[in-house]
């Protein structure tokens, strides 16, 4: 159906919106998560994952803060603790050495600076569990701790120079009795002040785990608001979606249809009602199989049969399905195997009615055939006419000119012939007998205008099934137009043989100027899949499509690849199914066109053999080289290639 | 005139701030109107190591001590009556605080855990004699952290 433009433009512009996710800015962002999938959140629900990601990283990243900060809190506190200890040791190291016992006032002197510098400054002290190890202190921010911080390292200093003065004075010095009291007032401010310190301390690090809580808490809470938000959203867009899809399903053109693993229709798609005039629910549980026509259950059989056993593959095919009324739609499907999808578990047929292509494709073949046809008669008389002067013309210079047109008029025969090939039709009339593979070959070159250029060598003596021979020797015959059509004059075209373990193959070598890559890989597809003579139109290598047919029909494989020393070779692969040794058949006896040969001899080239063969001059070879069935002057198989194949 | 979305939003946004002042001013207003402490003032003063006071001698009736602690440290506010002079109270058998047990030493009122920059009022009924105000923490009152009162 056609669209005007402003509804293309409108449709354009939906699936730009669809592309970008359906909104701007950081939404856009959104249908790229790969937690979504497919999944598309609408313009109003965008904000919802941005958000919900900023969450999860503030509260990941907040929480890593916290639990390192009160780690390091911990250890403060138990620094701070530590004070009041090591001042009572500093103390208790003073009064021993002035009464002359041991002990080391410098080293406790240097351990009850160290945590208060610390805790002031910054730095690493020993870890309390005594392994060695250090733990970085960062310096305290709070100014109540650092005021009375302070204040303790003021005490300290004037504890340490109050020790000084004793142990350097002793105990004859005359201040000595006021320095130990100052010694123990100050011990004992110290431990009151670091208690002091060590309790602000405490009362932060609980005020701040206390407020690491409740926003843990806040957003846990805000959290959980969020990933049910989310939930509900995710469940909202995607119900939005699944409508959509439902909505692309039953409005399709297409049908799509799940198999289950056996064959049964598990699903299928309403837009049945309007293809087959059946309804949906009809269908499933059926077999696909009661819808095929029974002419394609085989080849659909064999499709979905090798599909079946490759998960994920896809595959094409053509069939016609049975409409309510009986009547036969032309379909073609494109199966995926989603067997191993748990939410399909089947194969998903994807089928579109051809019907009407399939009618006008045929209708283009039979148009084809019936111009062919017709040429084909013309062409015929127009050969037994120059046949019967040529017979009659004694004159070298005249019948030269008459073998001219021979050739010209064969070579239309071939163009003719290859329109019916590529129209599709079936050759109506075949060798019933067996062949010989050599004659085949031969009669094949002598179609070929240049047929003095092309050495014909080592063809073994087999037999080719007679259903075979006239579209081998039309295909052989073009492939050596093509060789001899693409290389010097002054090169030979070797046309040789020899078996494979599952056939024989023709070889066919020309020295030309060879092939491009390209050219070759497109011509090597053409001849493994020609197109259908509607879709031919415009392709530049209609002889391979003709090839490529003419082998399809008899299961033979044709190659092109390059050759060692330039040119080209072409590869015909002749299945052990066509073949025969020369002793289980009698000699050919092809039915010849009336009027087409008078001389007795059924084969032109019969007499010929290998690499001392030449062709005869007094007749024209190339229009008779072919064994020719029986079937009638309008019907002759022999073609002629008018333009070369590459 | 109808009005779009964002005019409503920011409506609802407005309306909240007021909403949110007129619950915010009284409370405000409120806390600072604190009830005037009757009788004499005595502005005190805490600070490492010495207590500070703005009248050493105070008629004899009601007196209001206003207590700042200015730190650095938590310290302590007591208020004993005795004869003793502020720096000769008897201490404890640790020979660091202050025995508020011994004879000659009424002990009449205390501020415990005064945290840097906390102020706090001890209203006391004083009969005139000789009163000693002072820290009673490890070593503060040995450090120098005592004041006489005289109430006449």
């Amino acid at each position: 159906m056609r669209r005007s433009p402003s509804a293309e433009v409108v449709a354009a512009g939906a699936t730009r919106r669809a592309a970008a996710g359906g909104r701007s800015g950081i939404g856009r962002l959104v249908p790229r998560l790969p937690i979504l999938g497919d999944l598309r959140l609408g313009r109003r629900l965008g904000w919802v994952i941005p958000v919900l990601i900023v969450l999860v990283v503030a509260i990941v990243g907040y929480n890593a803060r916290a639990i390192a900060q009160q780690r390091g809190s911990a250890l403060v506190v138990n620094l701070a603790a530590r004070q009041r200890a090591l001042v009572e040791r500093y103390t208790t190291d003073v009064l021993l050495v002035v009464d002359g016992f041991r002990a080391d006032p410098e080293e406790s002197a240097e351990d009850v600076r160290e945590p208060v510098d610390v805790l002031l400054d910054g730095g690493s002290v020993r870890a309390p569990q005594g392994d060695g190890s250090r733990v970085e202190i960062p310096p305290a921010r709070d100014w109540r701790v650092r005021r009375k911080l302070e204040q303790d390292r003021r005490l300290i200093d004037e504890l340490i120079r109050t020790g000084d003065r004793l142990l350097e004075g002793g105990r004859a010095d005359p201040s000595y009795a006021a320095d130990v009291t100052r010694l123990r007032v100050l011990s004992a401010q110290l431990s009151s002040v670091s208690n002091d310190a060590a309790r602000e301390i405490t009362q932060q690090t609980e005020a701040s785990i206390s407020r690491l809580v409740r926003i843990e808490i806040a957003l846990g809470l805000f959290g959980v608001l969020a990933a049910l938000a989310l939930g509900l959203l995710l469940r909202r867009a995607g119900a939005e979606q699944a409508a959509q899809f439902r909505s692309l399903v039953n409005n399709s053109s297409d049908l799509i249809t799940v198999l289950a693993p056996d064959g049964r229709i598990a699903y299928q798609s309403p837009s049945v009602q309007r293809m087959l005039g059946r309804g949906a629910a009809e269908l499933v549980g059926t077999a696909l199989g009661d819808l095929v026509h029974p002419d394609d259950r085989d080849d659909v059989n064999s499709s979905l049969t090798k599909l079946v056993e490759a998960p994920r593959a896809t595959d094409t095919f053509g069939c016609r399905l049975q409409h309510k009324d009986g009547s036969w739609r032309h379909v073609e499907s494109i199966c995926t195997n989603l067997a191993d999808d748990p939410r399909v578990n089947g194969l998903v047929l994807n089928i579109r009615d051809v019907t009407e292509q399939a009618a006008l494709r045929k209708s283009i073949g039979d148009l084809l055939h019936n111009l062919a046809r017709r040429s084909q008669g013309l062409v015929d008389r127009q050969l037994e006419l120059i046949d019967e002067l040529e017979r009659h013309e004694v004159d070298p210079d005249r019948l030269q000119e008459l073998f001219r047109m021979d050739h010209l008029a064969t070579r239309m025969r071939r163009n003719v012939e290859n329109l019916i090939v590529l129209s599709g039709v079936e050759q109506r009339r075949r060798w019933s007998e067996s062949v010989p593979l050599r004659d085949v070959v031969e009669a094949a070159v002598g179609e070929v205008e240049e047929y003095s250029r092309v050495q014909v060598a080592g063809i073994h003596d087999l037999t080719l099934a007679g259903q075979a021979a006239s579209d081998v020797a039309h295909l052989v015959a073009e492939l050596v137009e093509n060789a001899t059509s693409f290389s010097s004059p002054t090169t030979m075209v070797e046309v040789s043989g020899g078996p494979t373990g599952n056939g024989y193959v023709l070889e066919i070598e020309d020295h030309g100027i060879g092939m491009s890559d390209a050219d070759l890989a497109e011509a090597n597809r053409r001849l493994a899949e020609p197109l259908a003579a509607d879709n031919i139109a415009g392709s530049r290598m209609m002889g391979f499509h003709v090839v490529g047919r003419l082998a399809a029909r008899h299961g033979i494989r044709v190659q092109l690849r390059h050759h060692w020393f330039g040119g080209v070779t072409a590869l015909v692969l002749l299945p052990a199914a066509l073949l025969g040794s020369a002793g289980e058949h009698p000699a050919m006896t092809p039915p010849v066109p009336a009027g087409v040969m008078a001389s007795p001899e059924p084969l032109l080239l019969a007499n010929t053999t290998g690499s001392d063969w030449q062709p005869r001059a007094h007749l024209p070879l190339r229009r008779h080289a072919a064994p020719a069935p029986d079937r009638g002057r309008d019907a002759d198989a022999a073609a002629e290639a008018g333009e070369p194949v590459e | 005139m109808a009005w779009t979305r964002a005019r409503r939003r920011w409506a609802w946004a407005f309306a909240l701030v007021l909403a949110a002042l007129a619950l915010a001013v009284p409370l405000t207003v409120a806390r600072r109107h604190e009830p005037t402490p009757s009788g004499t003032p005595v502005n005190v003063l805490l600070e490492d190591f010495k207590v500070g006071r703005d009248a050493a001698v105070v008629p004899a009736g009601t007196v209001s001590f206003r207590i700042l602690n200015q730190g650095p440290t938590t310290h302590e506010f007591i208020v004993v009556r005795t004869d003793r002079a502020p720096d000769k109270l008897p201490l404890q058998g640790d020979g660091l605080t202050v025995d508020e047990d011994a004879p000659g030493i009424d002990l009449l009122e205390e501020a415990e855990g005064l945290d840097i920059d906390d102020r706090q009022t001890l209203v006391l009924d004083l009969a005139a004699g000789s009163y000693v105000m002072y820290c009673n923490l490890e070593g503060h009152y040995l450090g120098g952290m005592h004041a006489a009162l005289t109430v006449r």
